[in-house]
């Protein structure tokens, strides 16, 4: 009853968290992934090219590049427009044009593993290759498994013009050329030297140094485990090392037609020939 | 956002530009609304594990399933248009206190596109081509578009999604399964099914639900639902109801009921448009495309209908 009439209070005054729950403009953008897939990254990515004079951190990250999770609504409505917002939703209709941003489920596993642990979200004995069988299941997050995710926008979007698919391991290998990417799809005009400097802004070392500055000014790594870092290996592949083989076979198994369609290599030949039916890559019928 | 207000359906927040007294005002009422419970949750309802979402895109069986399901379990209290919102509750215009108030498992009606959720889901498709008459209808008795207003001027917003809130039919289809076609949790009904054998489709729902019923009781409920007592039911009670309220009343809501209405009633061309686009999707749940050439049209044969799998 009290949390009702705090909810009350708060929705009459604006100050309630957005969440799902907060009005969307045609004119927004969403950077959207699955959690653990270098969503953090690509925002002070963009966050650094937008913003140069600021000094992109942890500490306001959520002012420059806002996430309706853990903002108002009333901040968001006062946000100039177009506005650029982050988001983990699996497809959402109102979400007009959509950076996905997406990760070999391999490494999401492992990533989201170590954020587990260091968020209190499972048990410090919990083993990574249990935790997997439960990331395979969906069951280890609130915006349903890494397939519902990926399918559900990539069935409902892919080879519509306002969707662009950034693969994260394609944004390790050339930063600055899909960092230029994704200015070109947002329309902002960047030339060579401004996206080097937006990358090097961002770099994971730089990331690393400002999250033991400004870890508790973040709703990301505010009373988290300080002995666990948010900005970990920054790589991509780990999973080839520190997957046990069931594990990885399993994930194969679970995932092969998209892990093929999005071009991330698997170790099962029989695995390899299977692909997403035609009929689910609807895309946008304009 | 070409003629449609996002929040108007879904209970969202209205963001509308209406000077500052009347956004206090609106608020106010609003975080009035919140402490009693009197608000429709919308997308902010709180689902319980156990809930089951009967989900379609609109238009296609979605309320006549509500009756059929709300008939068989609840047999002393015969569905109406009156109260079919408490029975099978709808989170964009039922309130939160009567969500609250509801026995648990809760079956609640969707027309959402996939959500994770979502974990117990009876999906009802229907052939797009039916769809689109149906939905054309429903806007004249809506008045959202007037009567010269042409269906062929409608079909291309309905390919672009831009009918209703809730994605185009096409992606509405898609994310619900290719994310959980192969889930036992989620059960794939067709509407044309439904109409060529009512009682064997809604045992069907019985076994999803877990629960009994002797098939007396599912005819006594297909009965309590037949398209000639909504019929009756609709015109005693138009005003009652969300889904009729304050519409066109030469229209009814309980239209046709059948399937394959678009074979004379829409236009080639726009069946062909409608096949263009969502082609490969309409075969996989066997809809005959009118396009298609005969070799093909042996191929989805033999591929059976739904039982093929996506991997």
């Amino acid at each position: 009853m009290l949390a009702q009439f705090k909810y009350a209070v708060k929705y009459a005054l604006g100050i309630d968290r957005a969440g799902k729950h907060f009005a969307v403009f045609p004119d927004d953008t969403f950077l959207v992934s699955y959690p653990k897939s270098g969503n953090t990254w690509v925002r002070f990515l963009l966050a650094n090219l937008l913003y140069p004079d600021e000094t992109v951190g942890f500490a306001n990250i959520n002012r420059l590049l806002p996430a309706p999770g853990v903002s108002s609504k009333r901040f968001l409505r006062k946000l100039p427009r177009p506005r650029i917002l982050k988001s983990h939703e699996p497809f959402d209709v109102r979400f007009r044009k959509v950076i996905y941003l997406v990760r070999d489920p391999r490494d999401v596993a492992i990533s989201e593993y170590h954020f587990d642990l260091k968020k209190g979200y499972i048990e410090p004995g919990v083993s990574l290759e249990q935790f997997v069988d439960r990331f395979i299941a969906g069951e280890t997050s609130g915006y349903g498994s890494w397939w519902e995710h990926a399918a559900s926008w990539i069935a409902a979007r892919h080879g519509n013009s306002a969707f662009l698919v950034v693969r994260y391991e394609d944004l390790l290998a050339d930063s600055v050329g899909e960092t230029g990417k994704i200015a070109e799809f947002l329309g902002i005009q960047a030339g060579l030297e401004r996206l080097q400097t937006a990358v090097e802004r961002s770099s994971a070392d730089r990331m690393r140094k400002l999250e033991k500055q400004q870890a508790d000014q973040w709703t990301g790594t505010k009373n988290t485990r300080k002995d666990i870092p948010f900005v970990r290996a920054a790589t991509s592949g780990g999973w080839k090392e520190t997957l046990s083989l069931r594990s990885a076979e399993a994930i194969e198994v679970a995932w092969a037609p998209l892990l093929n369609f999005l071009g991330y290599e698997l170790l099962s030949r029989q695995q390899q020939s299977a692909s997403m039916p035609a009929w689910v890559k609807t895309g946008q019928p304009l | 956002m070409p003629g449609w207000n996002w929040t108007e359906d879904r209970g969202r927040e209205v963001f509308l530009e209406q000077g500052m007294y009347g956004k206090m005002t609106k608020y106010l009422i609003g975080g009035i609304k919140r402490g009693l419970g009197l608000h429709r949750p919308g997308r902010s309802l709180i689902i319980l594990p156990d809930d089951v979402f009967l989900v379609s895109f609109p238009k296609s069986g979605n309320t006549w399933t509500r009756f059929l399901v709300a008939n068989l379990i609840y047999p002393e209290q015969p569905a109406t248009f009156a109260n079919i919102h408490r029975l099978i509750p709808d989170p964009s215009s039922t309130s939160k206190r009567d969500f609250n108030r509801m026995p648990r498992p809760r079956i609640i009606k969707s027309h959402e596109c996939f959500d994770p959720r979502y974990r117990r889901v009876i999906y009802i498709v229907r052939d797009p081509r039916d769809v689109v008459l149906s939905q054309y209808h429903y806007h004249r008795k809506l008045m959202k578009i007037g009567d010269e207003s042409p269906i062929e001027a409608f079909a291309t917003r309905f390919l672009a999604g831009e009918t209703c809130p809730h994605g185009s039919w096409g992606q509405n289809v898609v994310t619900w399964l290719g994310t959980s076609e192969k889930d036992p949790h989620f059960l794939l009904l067709r509407y044309e099914d439904m109409v060529a054998d009512t009682a064997r489709e809604l045992a069907k729902i019985v076994r999803f639900l877990g629960i009994s019923a002797s098939p007396e009781q599912i005819v006594h409920a297909v009965e309590r639902s037949s398209v000639g007592r909504m019929r009756k039911l609709e015109e005693a009670q138009t005003d009652q109801c969300e889904l009729t309220k304050g519409s066109r009343k030469d229209l009814s809501f309980v239209r046709a009921a059948g399937s394959g209405g678009w074979r004379s009633e829409l236009p080639a061309p726009l069946a062909g448009r409608i096949e263009a686009a969502w082609g490969p999707l309409m075969r996989h749940l066997g809809y005959e495309l009118s396009s298609q050439s005969p070799s093909e049209a042996r191929e989805v044969e033999s591929l059976g209908i739904l039982s093929s799998t996506p991997q």
